[in-house]
């Protein structure tokens, strides 16, 4: 059956081997020979200079300071005695001269009241046509920063966004490369800088988040953030900004979403933390009524907040615009709880609206208080309508019609008492000077394609002519304006009170 | 003394004055209601300015001479008494 068998082995060649060792060749190189010289120099002579400067001399030995001892010059009292009628007369005349009312000369070039100094762009929020949300200017006012993210959806969104900075005092400023990018993980809603640090900027983002960024910091540029804590948003935070504190010397974020939270943080550099140091929630049954509101509104009792302003007369009242249209005054000192669901937690939340304006009938997206009259602010709204109201009475003083679209923003000029301007949905904005008696708009900035909805405007505040508005596809326009739209004239402030005054029937 | 600054107080209280100077024929501000680096400007500047209008009067007619001196601008207006020995400068803003 089975037998023993051998067989004889069976080799291979290396066919490696003998491929490695097929084609030999040398071969060498050497460098050139390399050229040296040598040479010295000595100085032969040698003069040195000195320079100081001398210390300044006082301007005050030009003024010779009043000494009683020392008598007055010769003559002096008799010039004053022979000119004193005189001027008086000329002063008095004047106060009543009415000379030159609305005489205006002009020494700026009248053609152009806006122009266009730089259009700025982000090409890969661009690429993934991300609107601008939000755009702020630093307190020194030569750094603009811009949010992107989106104005139109209603859905979460995972897609990453970013705030970009560009600086535009450098002299190599690009308008296609932004100086420092901020990535973000959602899309951002609200950017505000600091009023007094220009490295620090608060930002609200989609998901609920704030966060504070330090672009001095190299490494990672979030300084504090709230993460999602229990007692944080959920909602997209529409409005942040910075709120002088009372207890120390420093601000404190302001923060405000749809979820009917305005929430207020500190900053804790230690646990590099945002603090949530109060906490105020609007309920519908806790809004007072103005009386002429007859609404019945079912559904979720909540009062989405989308829009916040500061008084800087008052540091104790704030403004709230709500999603349903609701126009509520606020006081930070409120005592009232909120009544909300007592859940576990830190802070309780209060109810602060103490009074109630008349509603308009869609969201109020932007609220502004007038930098030049304690009474004074501007609502505008989805019903291309801007109203200035008095915050003594519940009707607007004025409601201009700026456009059949949405307003998106807006804002007082810094600088003109009677000149706010209007973002719009089409996309110009419009400035208005309530000086003239025609409410049409006194200058217009119309950038490119239409129906790019210009979503957000910021005036300088350092540099008082420049203006910046963000649009739609992403690009950020910086705007010059021409001097009569900066410059006050010498009677708006007393035609602004007027405007004030007047009581609406 | 104390006349001189009554009167210096008297056009002070009228309606909208600003400022009063006091600058003498060299230009040196002598009595002033201003702080000391705004009155060293305007002294040095409306100085200036009197000498060169009170010679273009006195270059169209030598007979002729500068009487009074109003520079209106469009946040207030400079009003200028010149004199031998000395100027009077009031700034007034008319609508205040």
């Amino acid at each position: 059956m089975f037998a023993d068998e051998s067989l004889e082995s069976v080799g291979v060649e290396s066919v490696w081997r003998s491929c490695q060792q097929g084609a030999l060749q040398a071969r060498s190189c050497q460098t050139d020979a390399l050229h040296s010289d040598d040479a010295g120099v000595q100085t032969r002579f040698s003069a040195s200079i000195f320079t100081q400067t001398e210390p300044q001399e006082q301007t005050t030995d030009l003024l010779r300071q009043h000494d009683p001892a020392e008598p007055d010059p010769p003559g002096l009292l008799d010039f004053l005695r022979r000119t004193e009628d005189l001027i008086i007369r000329e002063l008095v005349k004047n106060t009543r001269s009415h000379a030159f009312d609305g005489f205006q000369a002009d020494w700026a070039d009248r053609s152009q009241r806006v122009s266009c100094l730089h259009r700025l762009q982000h090409p890969s929020a661009q690429e993934k046509d991300l609107h601008v949300s939000s755009v702020s200017w630093s307190c020194t006012g030569s750094v603009i920063v811009c949010a992107y993210g989106r104005t139109d959806d209603g859905d979460w969104t995972n897609e990453k966004s970013c705030v970009c900075l560009w600086n535009l005092d450098r002299q190599n400023l690009n308008p296609k490369q932004a100086d420092l990018v901020l990535e973000v993980p959602t899309a951002v809603t609200s950017v505000c800088c600091h009023p007094n640090q220009p490295a620090l900027i608060a930002g609200g983002l989609y998901n609920g988040e704030v966060l504070v960024w330090d672009t001095s910091r190299t490494q990672d540029p979030v300084l504090v953030q709230t993460g999602m804590p229990a007692e944080g948003h959920r909602e997209p935070v529409y409005q942040v900004s910075w709120v002088p504190l009372q207890r120390k010397a420093e601000f404190g974020v302001l923060s405000s979403s749809s979820g009917g939270r305005v929430l207020l943080w500190t900053v804790d550099l230690d646990r590099t933390r945002l603090v949530l140091d109060s906490g105020y929630a609007f309920i519908r049954q806790q809004v007072p009524h103005s009386g002429r509101t007859s609404m019945k509104v079912r559904g979720s009792s909540t009062v989405g907040v989308t829009a916040v302003a500061l008084s800087p007369w008052d540091p104790d009242t704030f403004l709230v615009g709500s999603e349903g249209g609701l126009l509520l005054r606020c006081s930070f000192s409120s005592r009232t709880p909120a009544a909300v669901p007592a859940e576990d937690r830190g802070v309780v939340l209060r109810a602060p609206a103490v009074f109630s304006f008349r509603p308009s009938s869609g969201p109020v997206h932007s609220i502004h208080c007038s930098p030049f009259h304690r009474n004074l602010f501007a609502s505008a709204g989805t019903d291309g309508l801007v109203h200035i109201h008095s915050l003594l009475q519940a009707d607007p003083v004025l409601s201009v019609r700026v456009s059949d679209s949405y307003l998106f923003q807006a804002q007082w000029s810094p600088s003109r008492p009677l000149v706010f301007a209007a973002a719009t949905g089409h996309g110009p904005v419009q400035f208005f000077d309530l000086a003239c008696r025609a409410l049409r708009p006194a200058a217009t900035i119309e950038d490119g394609a239409a129906d790019r909805a210009a979503t957000c405007l910021a005036f300088n505040h350092q540099n008082r002519r420049l203006v910046a508005v963000g649009k739609s596809d992403g690009s950020v326009g910086v705007w010059q304006l021409s001097s009569d739209l900066v410059d006050p004239g010498p009677t708006e402030t007393a035609q602004l009170e007027q405007i004030a005054n007047q009581v609406s029937d | 003394m104390a006349e001189v600054e009554e009167t210096l107080k008297r056009i002070q209280s009228q309606k909208g004055v600003q400022g009063i100077i006091v600058v003498n024929s060299e230009g040196i501000p002598i009595k002033t209601t201003l702080d000391n680096s705004s009155t060293v400007q305007y002294a040095g500047l409306i100085h200036q300015l009197v000498l060169k209008a009170r010679s273009t009067i006195r270059d169209i007619d030598p007979q002729n001479d500068l009487l009074f001196l109003r520079v209106r601008s469009k946040k207030n207006e400079i009003m200028i008494a010149p004199d031998k020995d000395y100027f009077l400068i009031v700034i007034q803003n008319p609508s205040a």
